[in-house]
C-alpha cells in the first residue's frame, strides 16, 4: 500500500486534544484507516485514553472501550475471545503507550502472547509517562531527562538503558513483531496491512517522539523520528514467529549526537554521556545486524 | 479576600503565575492560596488557574466563581470565551495585548489594563514567556500585592527552577511590565454564545455512562463527536499552502496529527492540500515535512 | 512464513450436548463449574488458586472433552482474570470466573470497573482468609473489603445451593434493573472440597428459567459505542447513583428470582434472608455460610429443650436486608449475630451492618466471631452462642462482641 491507497476515512476524528505536534494522533489515524470499520479498540490509561475522548465527547468512531492501566493484554484476550466464540470477524486492537507496555502492563502483555491471541497489541512508544507528567518508565533511554531522573548534582538523569521491549516480545515467537516509525511511511503501512492479515498474536511497537515531554519543537517530530532511526536509536524490522524476515538498514547511520541535539531532555549530555548511549547504539546495531557499525 | 481567575493556554506558565502571586502576598504576611483548574488539559488547550489572597487563613476550599481580578495571558482567548464571566461590578481585567485598554471589546464594559508583556519577555528574557511580566501589570492594576513582594517572589519560585540570574531578569521583565501597565476601561457589548452543556439527568444519562452516538441540546456527544471540538483557537502560527508548489503527494495528509488537511481537486494537474483551520493547531509538520516547501508557517492575526 | 506455532483457532467438532437433569455427590467446587456449563458461559477466565483450583479444572475439562464450546482463558493472573471477563462481557458475552482469598485481593482494582460498566459476571469466591498469616482455610475476609465494589455479594451453606445460586446469579444480574456483577460465597474446603448430594437440573430446563443474555451496551462494529471512558465530575455522581440504585433495585428481582426458581425446581431459598425458627423466638442468631448448618442442629436441640431459640440466614450481604431483618427481629429479645471476619477495633462487618439496620431498637445485639482462619466452628462453639444470648435475655450480658473459642480472650 502507498499512500495514493490510504483510505479517506478518518475513524480517529479532528477535535481531539493531543498537544500539537503529538506522534500518537499520526500513528493512531492512520493505522486505523487500515485496520477499518470492523476494529475494535481498547486503551489503557495514556495520553491517548484522555485526548481521545472526555465525557461525553469521543474522537473514535469504532468500539472503543477502557478498563485500566496494567491490563491491556488481558481486556483484549476477553473481547477477542467473545468475538471469537460469537463466529464474529472483528479485529481488537488494544493501543498502550510505553509505561503501560514495558512496566506495568507487561505481564498480561506476555500472557496474551504467549496463549497467542488473536489481538493486534500496539505500542506507542514516548519514552516516558507522558500523560502523567513525564516521568521515568522502562523505555526511556539513557541519561534522558525526566520529572523523576532531572539531572542533578549528583545524578545526571536517568542511569540506565532503554529495555528492549520488541525483543522480548520476539522472545515469545509469537505470529508477527514490528517495530515501526511513522518517518518511513512506505514501512508503516506495509507493517500494518501485513499485521491486519496474520493471525493470532501481533505486536507493533511504534516510535513516538513527544515534543512536550522531550522538549523541541512541535513542527521536528517527525525529523527526530526519522534521526531516531538513521543513528540506530531505534530500528526497524520485522519477526514472524521469533525469526527476523526483514530489518531496514539505514543508508547512512548518523552519530547519535546528531539525534540529540535539539531535545531538551538530552541538553545536559556530556561528550562522556554521548560516548555511553552511542556505545549502548553500537552495540545494539552489532547484535541485530551481525556486523560492526 | 481579594480572588484572581487567569486564563492561558497550557504550557504557558498561568499556574506558576498564579502561585508566585500566593508567594508575592505570602512574603507581605498575608495569607494566600493557589491552585489550578483540576483537569488533564493538554498543552495549546485553554486553562485556567487562581489564587485567593486574604489578611487572616482562606479556610474555603471551594473554585473561584466570582473573581475580583481576571488576568489574561493569551489574547485569543477573549475571542473564544467570556473572560468576564462572574466577574464582580468593580473587578478588573488584566490583558497581554499590544492594544489600548479602550481597543479592547468585552462582554461589558469594565476597568481594564493592558500591557504588552510578550514584547517585554522578547526583550528582557529573548523569548516569549509571559508569566513573569504579566505579574508586575497584576500589581499595577490591583494593587493587592506590591511590585517589590512580586520580583522576591519571582526570584525565589523561578530562580529556583531556572538559575539565580533567569530569576532576576524574570523579576526585570515583571518591574518592566510594572512601568509599562496601561489601566483604563474597556469596551462592551461583545456577544458570546453561551455554549450548552450536556447535563443529564441520572434518567437520562446512559447507564454506565456507555454511549454511542447522541443528539443532545447540547449537540453531538458520544462516538465522533470530538470532532464538534474546534481546536483551531490553540494555533499561534498558521500553515499556509503555496498551490503552486504543492505536488500533491500527500505526505501532509498523512502526517497532521488533527486530520485538518485533505487533498482538493482544484482543476490542476494534481490534488492540492488545503488546511482546515477549525481544527490546525498549528504544529508545523506539514511544512517541515513538505518536500516542495510548499508550506509556510505565518505569524497568525486574530481578528 | 515459518512452519512453527500452533494456527490459532483450530480446535476439533464440538460436541456440545444436552444435559440431562440429574443427581450427583459432588463438591462446592464442581458444583460450581457444572452450573457454569449449565448456564451456558460463553467465555471463562480463570487462573489457579487453592481452594477454587477445581472449578478452573473442571471447566477446562468441559472445554477439552468438547461438552461446552465456550471459550476458557487459562490468564496469568487473577488481575487479568477480571479484565479479560470484562472485556469479554463488554463484547456481549455471558461471562464466569472464580477466585479465593489473595487471588480476589489481586482482583479488587478490576471490580469497581465490572460494577461500574455494569457487566454481569458471576464469580464463585471460595472464601479463605487473607495473608498475613498466610493460610488456605475458611474466612470472610477475602470478600468482606469488596463489600464497597459495587458487587453484590451472597454466601452459600451447601453445594446445592452453589449450584443453583450461580444460575440464579445469571438471571438477577443480567436483569436490567440490576445489571452488577455478583460473587457467591462458598467455604473453603467445609464446601469446596466436600462431597455432598447435588440435585442438576437439565440443560434445558435452565434455558427455559435463563434466556441468553441481552447487554444494552456492547462493543459491535456495527453500532459503536464508547465504554469507560475518561469522565468528569459533571458525569460520575449520577453514574453512582444509578449504581446504587441499580443495587436496591436488585432486592426486589432476588426475591422474584428465587421464587421463580422455586416454582421450576423446587427448592426456595425465599430471597435475601432465610428464617428459621423465629416465629415466636426470643433469641435469634444471625448465621452466614455453612455455620448456618451446625446451627439448625442446635436450634432443633434447643428447642426440644423448650428454649425458644431461632436463626436467620443471611444470604446477602449486597444488596443488604435491613428492611426484612427490621421485620424479621422486630419480637426477638436478644439478637445476635456470627462473623467469621473482624474489622480491626470494631468488630465484625455483619454485626456493624445488622446494628446499623436496627438503629432505635432497643435490644442487646451481640457479635461472635468465630472459625477465623478457618478454625473449625464445632456445635459446643454455636451452642456457646445461644448460651450467651439467652444469659443476656436474664440480663446477664457480659460483653458485645464475643470471641468464640480464642485463646487468652474471655468470651
Amino acid at each position: 500500500m502507498n499512500l495514493n491507497d490510504l483510505p479517506e476515512d478518518e475513524y480517529f476524528t479532528s477535535g481531539h486534544t493531543a498537544c500539537p505536534g503529538c506522534v500518537a494522533p499520526i500513528i493512531v489515524r492512520n493505522m486505523m484507516k487500515i485496520l477499518g470499520k470492523n476494529t475494535v479498540v481498547y486503551t489503557p490509561a495514556n495520553c491517548l485514553l484522555v485526548f481521545g475522548g472526555t465525557y461525553p465527547y469521543i474522537a473514535w468512531k469504532v468500539p472503543y472501550f477502557h478498563e485500566a492501566f496494567e491490563n491491556t493484554g488481558s481486556s483484549i484476550s476477553g473481547a477477542a475471545r467473545a468475538f471469537k466464540k460469537k463466529r464474529k470477524d472483528v479485529t481488537v486492537v488494544g493501543i498502550a503507550g510505553d509505561g503501560g507496555t514495558y512496566d506495568i502492563g507487561i505481564q498480561a502483555l506476555s500472557g496474551a502472547a504467549e496463549r497467542n491471541e488473536d489481538v493486534i497489541y500496539v505500542c506507542y512508544d514516548n519514552e516516558a509517562y507522558m500523560n502523567t507528567g513525564i516521568q521515568r518508565s522502562g523505555s526511556t533511554p539513557y541519561g534522558a531527562s525526566t520529572t523523576t531522573t532531572p539531572p542533578g548534582k549528583k545524578i545526571p538523569g536517568k542511569l540506565e538503558h532503554k529495555k528492549d521491549m520488541a525483543e522480548i516480545m520476539r522472545a515469545h515467537e509469537v505470529p508477527y513483531v514490528a517495530t515501526m516509525s511513522v518517518s518511513h511511511i512506505a514501512d508503516f503501512l506495509r507493517k500494518v496491512e501485513k499485521a491486519k492479515k496474520i493471525k493470532g498474536f501481533r505486536y507493533l511497537h511504534v516510535f513516538s517522539p513527544c515534543p512536550t515531554g522531550w522538549r523541541f519543537d512541535p513542527s521536528k517530530s517527525i525529523e527526530i523520528a526519522r534521526k531516531a532511526v538513521d543513528s540506530g536509536m531505534w530500528t526497524l524490522y520485522e519477526a514472524e514467529y521469533g525469526e527476523i524476515m526483514d530489518i531496514y538498514k539505514p543508508k547512512k547511520k548518523i552519530p547519535v549526537e546528531e539525534y540529540i541535539k535539539g531535545q531538551g531532555r538530552f541538553r545536559h549530555f556530556t561528550p562522556e554521556m554521548i560516548e555511553e548511549l552511542q556505545k549502548w547504539v553500537d552495540k545494539k546495531w552489532e547484535r541485530l545486524y551481525g556486523e560492526k557499525p | 479576600m481579594y480572588e484572581f481567575r487567569f486564563h492561558g493556554r497550557g504550557g504557558q506558565g498561568g499556574r506558576m503565575a498564579a502561585e508566585a502571586l500566593a508567594l508575592a502576598a505570602f512574603l507581605e504576611g498575608k495569607y494566600a492560596v493557589s491552585f489550578p483548574f483540576f483537569g488533564a488539559e493538554r498543552r495549546g488547550a485553554p486553562v485556567r488557574a487562581f489564587t485567593r489572597i486574604d489578611d487572616k487563613k482562606i479556610r474555603t476550599k471551594t473554585q473561584i466563581y466570582e473573581p475580583d481580578a481576571v488576568i489574561v495571558l493569551d489574547e485569543s482567548l477573549l475571542e473564544t470565551e467570556d473572560v468576564l464571566e462572574g466577574l464582580k461590578d468593580d473587578g478588573v481585567i488584566i490583558i497581554n495585548t499590544q492594544r489600548k485598554p479602550e481597543e479592547i471589546e468585552l462582554s461589558r464594559e469594565v476597568r481594564c489594563a493592558t500591557v504588552d508583556a510578550t514584547s517585554i519577555a522578547l526583550d528582557v528574557l529573548g523569548k516569549a514567556i509571559t508569566n513573569t511580566a504579566i505579574l508586575g501589570a497584576i500589581a499595577k492594576a490591583t494593587g493587592e500585592v506590591g511590585i517589590d513582594s512580586i520580583e522576591k517572589a519571582i526570584i525565589e519560585k523561578f530562580g529556583a527552577r531556572l538559575g539565580k540570574e533567569a530569576g532576576e531578569k524574570n523579576a526585570k521583565a515583571a518591574r518592566v511590565a510594572y512601568e509599562s501597565t496601561v489601566v483604563g476601561k474597556s469596551k462592551g457589548g461583545k456577544q458570546f454564545e453561551p455554549k450548552p452543556q450536556w447535563l443529564p439527568t441520572v434518567d437520562e444519562l446512559p447507564l454506565g455512562g456507555s454511549i454511542g452516538t447522541m443528539e443532545t441540546y447540547a449537540g453531538l456527544v458520544g462516538i465522533g463527536s470530538f470532532i464538534e471540538n474546534k481546536t483551531g483557537g490553540w494555533r499561534v502560527f498558521m500553515p499556509v499552502v503555496n498551490d503552486d508548489k504543492c505536488i500533491g503527494c500527500k505526505i501532509c495528509w498523512f502526517y497532521c496529527p488533527e486530520a485538518a488537511i485533505k487533498m482538493v481537486d482544484k482543476g490542476a494537474k494534481t490534488k492540492k492540500a488545503v488546511i482546515n483551520y477549525d481544527y490546525c493547531k498549528g504544529c508545523g509538520i506539514c511544512a517541515n515535512e513538505c518536500p516542495t516547501k510548499a508550506i509556510s508557517m505565518e505569524r497568525e492575526v486574530k481578528a | 512464513m515459518p512452519d512453527k506455532g500452533h494456527k490459532y483457532g483450530e480446535g476439533g467438532e464440538s460436541m456440545i450436548q444436552k444435559l440431562e437433569a440429574k443427581k450427583m455427590v459432588i463438591t462446592g467446587d464442581h458444583a460450581a463449574a457444572y452450573a457454569a456449563l449449565l448456564a451456558d458461559v460463553e467465555v471463562v477466565a480463570a487462573y489457579p488458586i487453592t481452594p477454587q483450583t477445581l472449578i478452573v479444572e473442571d471447566f477446562a475439562t468441559f472445554v477439552d472433552d468438547g461438552i461446552t464450546d465456550a471459550e476458557f482463558i487459562m490468564v496469568e493472573s487473577e488481575h487479568s482474570a477480571m479484565s479479560a471477563v470484562i472485556g469479554s462481557e463488554a463484547a456481549g458475552a455471558r461471562s464466569f470466573t472464580a477466585t479465593s482469598s489473595q487471588g480476589l485481593a489481586l482482583m479488587h482494582e478490576m471490580l469497581p470497573i465490572a460494577s461500574g460498566l455494569h457487566l454481569p459476571i458471576v464469580m464463585p469466591v471460595v472464601n479463605r482468609t487473607v495473608a498475613a498469616p498466610i493460610g488456605i482455610w475458611c474466612e470472610y475476609n477475602d470478600m468482606m473489603p469488596q463489600r464497597d465494589t459495587g458487587w453484590m455479594q451472597m454466601y452459600s451453606e451447601d453445594n446445592q445451593e452453589v449450584l443453583d445460586m450461580v444460575i440464579m446469579g445469571y438471571k438477577i444480574a443480567e436483569n436490567h434493573d440490576v445489571l452488577l456483577p455478583i460473587m457467591m460465597g462458598l467455604d473453603a474446603f467445609i464446601l469446596s472440597h466436600t462431597v455432598e448430594p447435588v440435585e442438576a437440573p437439565s440443560s434445558d430446563e435452565v434455558a427455559d428459567f435463563l434466556p441468553p443474555y441481552k447487554p444494552i451496551a456492547v462493543l459491535d462494529p456495527d453500532n459503536p459505542m464508547a465504554i469507560g471512558t475518561f469522565t468528569p465530575p459533571e458525569y460520575i455522581q449520577e453514574l453512582r447513583y444509578q449504581t446504587h440504585r441499580c443495587m436496591k433495585n436488585a432486592r426486589k428481582v432476588i426475591y422474584d428470582v428465587t421464587k421463580e426458581f422455586a416454582s421450576k425446581f423446587g427448592r426456595n431459598y425465599h430471597g435475601l434472608i432465610e428464617e428459621y425458627e423465629t416465629d415466636d423466638a426470643e433469641v435469634i442468631l444471625i448465621t452466614m455460610g455453612t455455620v448456618t448448618g451446625t446451627a439448625r442442629d442446635v436450634v432443633d436441640a434447643y428447642r426440644k429443650q423448650g428454649k425458644k431459640v431461632g436463626l436467620i440466614k443471611l444470604r446477602f450481604f449486597r444488596p443488604f436486608p435491613a428492611e426484612e431483618l427490621r421485620k424479621a427481629l422486630q419480637n426477638a429479645e436478644v439478637i445476635g449475630v456470627f462473623d467469621r471476619a473482624v474489622s480491626y477495633g470494631v468488630g465484625g462487618p455483619a454485626w456493624i451492618d445488622v446494628k446499623s439496620a436496627l438503629y432505635g431498637f432497643d435490644k442487646p445485639v451481640l457479635n461472635f466471631l468465630a472459625g477465623i482462619g478457618g478454625r473449625d466452628i464445632v456445635r459446643g462453639d454455636v451452642e456457646k452462642m445461644f448460651d450467651i444470648m439467652l444469659d443476656a435475655k436474664n440480663g446477664k450480658a457480659k460483653k458485645e462482641i464475643v470471641w468464640i473459642n480464642t485463646r487468652g480472650v474471655e468470651e
